[in-house]
């Protein structure tokens, strides 16, 4: 499988951690993940509440000049977890085009070991923004 | 009325005048287990639920041996107060307390309130993860009288006896697995167990500030759905860690004698082959 470079070389680079440099990686993501801009807020505010026990994850995707990819996310700061993990994929993916990003395989992360820092509730979580991202990249990407 | 066994409540204040009393170690148990990471109290320890109270294993606890080591690696003795804390309204924190009391020590509490009044309040977050001088803990055996099994939750079916599910009315109905994009953790089948009552776990809470509500209110609510002192009671939610925390207002903010935390929950019942369900 080949992953768009950024996000191969992130997956590369946490693959040969320990688990507290995972945990520490994470942390890192977490507190640089980007506020959400103010132009989508509006958007934002129409997003429907989601049930307990969930993170919600605001997630929307623009195309830009070159026809690469842009997501913008918005997840609580209560929550680093998903937002590091999230982060991930935003850096591994912003830029990209629709067809690498459509063609992320879901077991991707499989080689960075991540169930040893994170339960698999986070990691199904994780699955899930990859899931969300790439329907909004589709969504970006026909308009 | 006032709480049935109020020793078992802290406040914020309380906590920040006992920060550094060696008799007292205070403990963060989140959902999201970073947060530590970001910023603790100060002098706070940690515990994680995946990490340090779960069987690396089985799906279990860790066993009184691994838990005598973590509680000597935090330097718990016997008397000390234990006091927890953590995100999303103490669910975790009322799960550590519950398993702290499963392996024998009575001594702990809850910060009401949890991370977020700690936070609206301004009171100080630390990076430091402090060092504790080891102790050689001896935990007692696990105490079965508050946890439930399954076979437990099938005799408790069979004799009638009060449930809880303290999940949101849309995992109780058994919509929720179907939400798309959110894997569940997985259950294949969704809904409850049969006669038992949806008493959501947040409707323990105050919404503003996470502390627990007034011990008016909570009778009021619990005995309204016939949740009753006298009943021998099974809470369960997903994988134990909400329901630990009504656990906690059952049997300590109201002391009703007898109530069980069913850990396996959902994730395990919604599992089981031939186990009735209710949609």
């Amino acid at each position: 499988m080949t992953l768009p470079k950024n996000l191969q070389e992130i997956v590369d680079d946490i693959a040969s951690m320990s688990r507290e440099e995972k945990l520490e990686t994470l942390i890192a993501y977490a507190e640089t993940m980007p506020d959400l801009p103010d132009r989508f807020q509006e958007e934002r505010s129409k997003m429907e509440p989601v049930p307990e026990c969930m993170t919600p994850v605001f997630i929307i995707a623009e195309k830009e000049a070159d026809g690469g990819i842009a997501f913008h996310l918005d997840i609580p700061k209560q929550s680093p977890t998903v937002r590091g993990l999230a982060s991930i994929l935003t850096n591994g993916l912003n830029g990209c085009s629709l067809e690498e990003i459509i063609s992320v395989p879901a077991d991707f992360y499989m080689p960075m070991n991540l169930q040893e820092a994170v339960s698999q509730q986070r990691i199904n979580g994780f699955i899930g923004v990859l899931a969300h991202m790439k329907q909004a990249a589709v969504k970006a990407g026909a308009g | 009325m006032s709480y049935a066994h109020p020793e078992y409540l802290v406040d914020t204040e309380w906590v920040a005048q006992h920060l550094n009393d060696p008799n007292v170690r205070i403990i963060e148990s989140d959902e999201d287990p970073l947060l530590y990471a970001i910023g603790h109290i100060p002098n706070a320890a940690q515990v994680d639920w995946f990490t340090t109270l779960q069987h690396p294993l089985r799906r279990d606890f860790v066993t009184k041996e691994q838990f005598e080591e973590l509680a000597s690696k935090l330097g718990i003795t016997n008397d000390t107060t234990v006091v927890f804390y953590g995100d999303k309204s103490n669910w975790f924190a009322c799960y550590a307390l519950w398993l702290f009391q499963y392996y024998g020590h009575q001594n702990a509490k809850i910060m009401d309130g949890g991370r977020i009044k700690w936070e609206q309040e301004n009171r100080p977050l630390v990076k430091d993860v402090p060092a504790f001088t080891a102790t050689s803990y001896k935990a007692k055996e696990a105490d079965q009288s508050i946890r439930a099994f399954r076979n437990d939750v099938f005799k408790q079916l069979e004799a009638k006896k009060p449930m809880v599910d303290v999940r949101s009315p849309k995992e109780y109905s058994g919509e929720l697995l179907h939400m798309p994009n959110y894997p569940q953790e997985g259950a294949t089948r969704g809904g409850h167990i049969p006669g038992a009552v949806n008493i959501p776990w947040a409707m323990a809470v105050n919404e503003a500030d996470s502390t627990f509500k007034s011990a008016d209110e909570l009778k009021k609510l619990y005995e309204g759905k016939d949740i009753k002192p006298e009943g021998e009671i099974i809470a369960y939610c997903r994988i134990g860690e909400r329901s630990s925390l009504t656990w906690f207002v059952l049997k300590y903010l109201l002391g009703y004698p007898t109530v069980k935390n069913y850990d396996g929950s959902w994730t395990e019942w919604g599992n089981l082959v031939d186990a009735p369900i209710e949609k």
